[in-house]
C-alpha cells in the first residue's frame, strides 16, 4: 500500500508539474469563462445554460486529460525506458500500475476542482444558488473520468499504439452514451446480432449514468441512486484495470 | 554460494505477421556463473546479446530455455530484485522530478529505511548535492550518468548489474566510473558489466565472457589475456571476426594515401 501511494504521489507530482497539462486546464477554464457568452444568448435561464456548459466543459476537459495521459502513461514509459528502474525494483507490476493510475488520476481531479470552483464563482456571479447537486454531478463526472482512464489504460496495453487505443477509448466513450439505444436495438434484431449486441451492452457501461446534470430538474435524487451509481462505476473501473494489469503481467521489455 | 548463474540460457524473439512468423535468437545456450566479489565483463559486438543478457538476468525478458538465478533465488523474484542494483545503458528519469525526489521515490521502492539520510549521503558521493533540487530535465548527460549511478547504489545492493557504463562518457567521467567500480570490487560488491571498451574492461574485470552472434564463445580470465601478446583485444577480435553481419570497411593498411581508398 506504502508503495502504491509513492507512486501516485510522484505520478501526480511530474502530472502536474507537465506544461501540457497547464494548457489543458487553461482551455478548460477558458471554456468555462466562454459559456458566460452562451449564457447571454439564453434568453430566460442564463444560469442553466452556464451551468450545462460549465458542467460539460469541465467533463470534456478532464476526458482528453485523462485519455491522452492514460495512453502515453505506460506507453511512453515503455519507449523511453523509464519503466526501467521502476520493475527492477522489488515492485509488483500490480503495485506500478495501480499507483500510476491513482496518481494521474489525482492530477486530473486537481484540474476539476480548479475548474469547478471557476464555475462556482460564475454561476454565484449570475445569481445561482449553490445546491447540494452541484458537488454532486462533478463527483459523477470524476467517476466517469475514472471508468474511461482504465479502459484508457487498458487499450494503450492492449495495442502498444498511442494513435489506435485514443481512437478505442473515444470510440468507447461514444459508445457508452449510447447504451440504451444499443440494448432497443438489439431487442428489434435477430438471434446473431442480438447477442453481438447484448454482449457490447454489458461489456461496455452506460456512461449516461453518470450525467446527473441530464437529471438536475428530477426532484428526488435518492442516496441509493447515487450509491448504485458509485458502485456501477467502481465496479466497471476495477474490472477494466483488472484487464489491464492482465496484460501488463505479461510484457517483456 | 554463486552470486549470478545462468544455466542454458535461451531467448527467442518469435514475431508474426499476417501468415508468417519470424524467428530471432537473442541468446543461445549460454551457461555461465559469476562468484561472489567478482567484476565480469560481457563483450561483444553491437547485437551480439549483451542487453539481451542484461534483461534476462533483470527479469525484464522471459528466457525460452534455460533460468537464471542471483544467490540462490530464482529470477524473477522480490528476493532477487533487492539485491540488485541496475544501470542502464541510457539512463531515463521522470524529467519533470528532482534529483532528491527521483531518488526517495527509487528508495521508497527500494524499502530503504531513513531515506532523507541515505539520499543525501548518495547524492554527496556523486557529486550532486548543490544541484539535488534542480529538475532533471535541465540535467546534462554526465549529471543523469550520476543519478543514475546513485539509484543503483541506493538501496546499497549486493550485486550491481552495469550495461554499458561508460557509453558515451568524457575521458574524466570514465577514469571516476574507473575508480568507482574498483571500490565497489573493495567492498566485495559482485559486478557485472557489459562493454563495449576492451580498453576498461580490462582494467577492472577479474573475468570476461565474449558473445558473438547470441553465443558465449569464450570466458577467459585476467591471467589469460595480461599474458597474450595482443591484449584482450586481438582475442576479442578473433573470436568475433565474421560474427558481424555488416561488412568491414575496406581500408588496405599498406597503402598510406587514404584519397585513392575512398571511393569518390
Amino acid at each position: 500500500m506504502k508503495k502504491i501511494v509513492s507512486i501516485a504521489y510522484y505520478t501526480f507530482i511530474e502530472s502536474i508539474r507537465n506544461k501540457v497539462f497547464y494548457v489543458l486546464v487553461f482551455f478548460g477554464v477558458t471554456v468555462v469563462f466562454a459559456s458566460l457568452l452562451l449564457a447571454a444568448l439564453g434568453g430566460e435561464q442564463p444560469q442553466r445554460i452556464l451551468l450545462d456548459v460549465g458542467l460539460n466543459a469541465l467533463e470534456f476537459f478532464a476526458l482528453v486529460t485523462i485519455g491522452f495521459s492514460a495512453v502515453t502513461l505506460v506507453l511512453e514509459e515503455m519507449e523511453s525506458k523509464t519503466i526501467y528502474l521502476i520493475i527492477t525494483r522489488p515492485v509488483s507490476r500490480v503495485t506500478y500500475l495501480v499507483g500510476r493510475y491513482l496518481g494521474l488520476l489525482a492530477a486530473v481531479y486537481c484540474g476539476m476542482f480548479i475548474m469547478a470552483l471557476m464555475h462556482v464563482a460564475l454561476l454565484k456571479l449570475e445569481g445561482w444558488q449553490f445546491v447540494l447537486r452541484y458537488p454532486l454531478a462533478v463527483l459523477l463526472s470524476a467517476e466517469k473520468i475514472a471508468v474511461i482512464g482504465a479502459v484508457a489504460l487498458f487499450f494503450s496495453l492492449f495495442s502498444t499504439s498511442a494513435v489506435s487505443s485514443i481512437s478505442f477509448t473515444i470510440f468507447f466513450w461514444i459508445l457508452g452514451h449510447f447504451s440504451e439505444e444499443i440494448s432497443f436495438l438489439g431487442s428489434k434484431v435477430n438471434t446473431t446480432l442480438k447477442i453481438f449486441l447484448k454482449i457490447v451492452y454489458y461489456l461496455v457501461p452506460n456512461l449516461q449514468f453518470f450525467n446527473l446534470r441530464d437529471f438536475w430538474e428530477v426532484p428526488n435524487i435518492t442516496g441509493s441512486w447515487m450509491f448504485i451509481s458509485f458502485g456501477y462505476g467502481l465496479i466497471y473501473g476495477a474490472f477494466f484495470l483488472a484487464l489491464a494489469l492482465w496484460v501488463f503481467a505479461s510484457k517483456e521489455f | 554460494m554463486l552470486s549470478i548463474e545462468l544455466n542454458n540460457l535461451t531467448k527467442a524473439y518469435v514475431k508474426k505477421h499476417l501468415l508468417t512468423t519470424r524467428r530471432t535468437t537473442g541468446v543461445e545456450s549460454i551457461t555461465l556463473s559469476i562468484g561472489k566479489g567478482e567484476i565480469f565483463g560481457l563483450l561483444g559486438l553491437n547485437g551480439a546479446g549483451k542487453t539481451t543478457t542484461i534483461k534476462l538476468i533483470l527479469g525484464l525478458l522471459k528466457p525460452t530455455t534455460g533460468y537464471v538465478k542471483v544467490s540462490g533465488f530464482d529470477v524473477p523474484s522480490y528476493e532477487v530484485l533487492k539485491k540488485i542494483g541496475y544501470l542502464p545503458e541510457v539512463p531515463y528519469f521522470y524529467k519533470y522530478l528532482t534529483a532528491d525526489e527521483i531518488l526517495k521515490f527509487y528508495g521508497g521502492l527500494s524499502e530503504i529505511g531513513n531515506i532523507n539520510k541515505k539520499v543525501s549521503e548518495i547524492l554527496d558521493f556523486v557529486g550532486l548535492e548543490s544541484v539535488r533540487k534542480k529538475r532533471l530535465a535541465e540535467f546534462s548527460k554526465g549529471m543523469l550518468q550520476r543519478v543514475a549511478i546513485a539509484q543503483s547504489l541506493l538501496h546499497s545492493p549486493d550485486i550491481l548489474i552495469y550495461d554499458e557504463p561508460v557509453s558515451g562518457l568524457d575521458p574524466l567521467a570514465i577514469q571516476e566510473m574507473r575508480g568507482l567500480i574498483t571500490s565497489l570490487k573493495a567492498l566485495g560488491k559482485t559486478l557485472f558489466l557489459s562493454s563495449h571498451l576492451i580498453s576498461e574492461v580490462e582494467k577492472v574485470c577479474d573475468r570476461v565472457g565474449i558473445l558473438a552472434k547470441g553465443k558465449l564463445v569464450r570466458t577467459l580470465e585476467q591471467k589469460q589475456w595480461a599474458s597474450n601478446p595482443g591484449g584482450l583485444e586481438k582475442i576479442f577480435v578473433d573470436e568475433v571476426s565474421g560474427s558481424s553481419e555488416l561488412g568491414r570497411i575496406k581500408i588496405e593498411s599498406n597503402k598510406t594515401n587514404l584519397n585513392n581508398q575512398i571511393p569518390d
